[in-house]
């Protein structure tokens, strides 16, 4: 066999990189354009567009309603999905793959038939769209990614140790808050931050159970009218808080992915 | 003691409570309600839904041609999303799985990841500056005396594919990677040293080894372009329509709940049909390898 990588495969692996990552770095350099066309590269530099972004009270009331349906959804999903997931790999039951299938689905389910089901069945029982109504609708997406997640880290998980819990006198409850909880602590973190990051860039869900007032919408209908850079200011902001969000949780979640490919090797 | 083993017997089921608190009501409910709405009939007076049973919904959106149009549009952007993410995808996860070192493996995860993490929104935004008619790639295409005039790619099926491949892309490379770093590198050697040519070990080992991964990035790709919002609305054309702006216009705009109801029951249906389909395919070409 051959000891090195083809190097027109490594050259390719370059060129789809760019592809991936342009947009995004493009759309960062225009958040510092000093003009309102979208040149680039723009001709100076200016941050105009952060003070425009900021006084935007679309944009700021939209980064508050998202940021408390994201954080109301993803605790949700955080607890649901965590106990879901030790159950699921902890106990053999009757009823385990139909309940495992249940919460999976979800994932493959249409987010906008989700979203118009859910207006739909609300509208039944007199809830209207509102930040309640999205808070539910984004905890059904946010389930499985924590259930999946928390899994993951559990797959080389010792169930000894709950029952050499129980053994030396501990009860179910205490065992699972004192031994399972601090070891899977790594996928909860991963999961919840995971469902956070989905719920804040949600808009299938969100544009029947809201009134059009979470950032991506209030985005969505600026860039519609008037494409100008404050969208890019924005993003900005959201690539940096999503880079943070992703270095206090995500680096288990990469580690493990990356250890995976390795292991699986 | 028959207490301690009903308690431990209802464990699982209090530990999945949470879980089914939230889906039964909030997930399963609300499409069985759409499945019932789906099959009454709107009145356009009051834009209020007739309590009847009619497939008189099902009929029209699978009779009118500006509907079937809809469909076949959504089923061609669906298959050609995923079949363009599944050749672009495939060298990079294959570089990804075998030959990424200890030194560029955490880099190109990042590249992969970052595009998933990073909204939406802000993707379309970068693709608007490049797509558009005064943007970056006719501006070169123009200044290297390609074009004589702009080409449209924001706001037609071209710019919107362009979103869409880029958008999707790395549900495609994640789980091709995870199918081809399965491989056991000593079947490769075995295929080499018996006399296969590299492109006979690739086409006759590798590829049906690494078929679980198409077939789960294939579903994956399908089923999300199939509800993407945000691409059709910002970067596609008007007159390329496909199914979920059209659900949305047809309940919110139109107010036609059971219209829309039934639209949306028949695109689950695409994406019931489309998963259960390749599993099949999967199952008889792949006989050893397992569904997602």
């Amino acid at each position: 066999m051959r000891c090195g990588p083809p190097r027109l495969l490594g050259f390719y692996v370059i060129i789809v990189s760019a592809f991936l990552v342009a947009p995004i770095a493009i759309a960062v350099v225009l958040s510092f354009s000093s003009v309102e066309q979208l040149l680039f590269p723009p001709p100076g530099l200016s941050l105009k567009w952060y003070l425009a972004a900021w006084n935007n009270d679309k944009f700021l009331s939209g980064f508050g309603v998202s940021t408390t349906i994201a954080a109301i959804s993803s605790v949700i999903a955080g607890v649901a999905g965590t106990l879901a997931a030790v159950a699921l790999n902890n106990f053999r039951f009757r009823g385990r793959a139909a309940m495992r299938a249940l919460i999976v689905v979800p994932l493959v389910v249409p987010t906008i038939v989700i979203g118009l089901g859910l207006l739909q069945g609300f509208s039944k029982v007199g809830v209207g769209p509102g930040i309640l109504a999205a808070s539910l609708g984004h905890a059904v997406i946010g389930i499985p990614y924590v259930t999946y997640l928390v899994l993951a880290a559990m797959s080389n998980y010792d169930l000894r140790l709950d029952d050499a819990s129980v053994t030396l006198g501990a009860s179910r409850v205490g065992t699972f808050f004192r031994v399972t909880l601090p070891l899977i602590r790594s996928g909860v973190i991963a999961g919840v931050a995971f469902a956070f990051l989905m719920s804040f860039d949600q808009v299938s869900i969100s544009l029947f159970l809201t009134r059009g007032d979470p950032l991506p919408l209030r985005l969505m209908q600026h860039i519609q009218y008037n494409a100008d850079p404050s969208v890019a200011a924005v993003s900005a902001v959201l690539i940096v808080a999503s880079l943070a969000v992703m270095l206090v949780a995500g680096h288990t979640l990469q580690q493990h992915d990356v250890g995976n490919l390795r292991r699986a090797r | 003691m028959p207490t301690s083993r009903m308690l431990r017997r209802a464990t699982p089921w209090l530990m999945l409570a949470p879980s089914l608190l939230v889906l039964v009501p909030f997930f399963v409910l609300p499409i069985a309600i759409m499945f019932r709405n789906s099959l009454a009939r709107d009145n356009p007076a009051t834009g209020m839904l007739m309590p009847e049973i009619t497939v008189a919904n099902y009929a029209r959106i699978l009779g009118d041609w500006f509907y079937a149009q809809i469909f076949l549009n959504s089923l061609a952007a669906s298959f050609g999303v995923a079949l363009l993410t599944l050749l672009i995808g495939y060298p990079f996860a294959y570089y990804l799985a075998r030959w990424a070192g200890r030194r560029w493996l955490p880099v190109l995860m990042w590249v992969v990841y970052m595009p998933i993490l990073v909204s939406v929104i802000t993707r379309v935004f970068g693709w608007i500056v490049i797509t558009a008619d005064s943007g970056i790639l006719n501006g070169l295409l123009l200044g290297a005396g390609i074009l004589r005039e702009p080409v449209r790619i924001l706001f037609d099926i071209s710019g919107m594919t362009i979103g869409m491949v880029h958008r999707y892309l790395p549900l495609m490379i994640l789980p091709l990677a995870n199918s081809i770093a399965k491989i056991d590198p000593r079947v490769l050697a075995a295929s080499t040293s018996l006399g296969a040519s590299g492109r006979d070990t690739f086409l006759r080992v590798v590829l049906p080894l690494s078929l679980p991964g198409v077939v789960a990035g294939f579903q994956l790709v399908t089923a999300v372009v199939l509800s993407d919002y945000v691409l059709p609305t910002l970067m596609g054309s008007t007159r390329f329509r496909i199914l979920a702006p059209a659900v949305f216009d047809e309940a919110i705009g139109s107010v036609r709940w059971a219209l829309a109801a039934s639209l949306a029951m028949v695109m689950l249906a695409i994406v019931a049909v489309t998963m259960v389909a390749l599993n099949l395919a999967m199952r008889r070409l792949a006989p050893w390898a397992r569904g997602l």
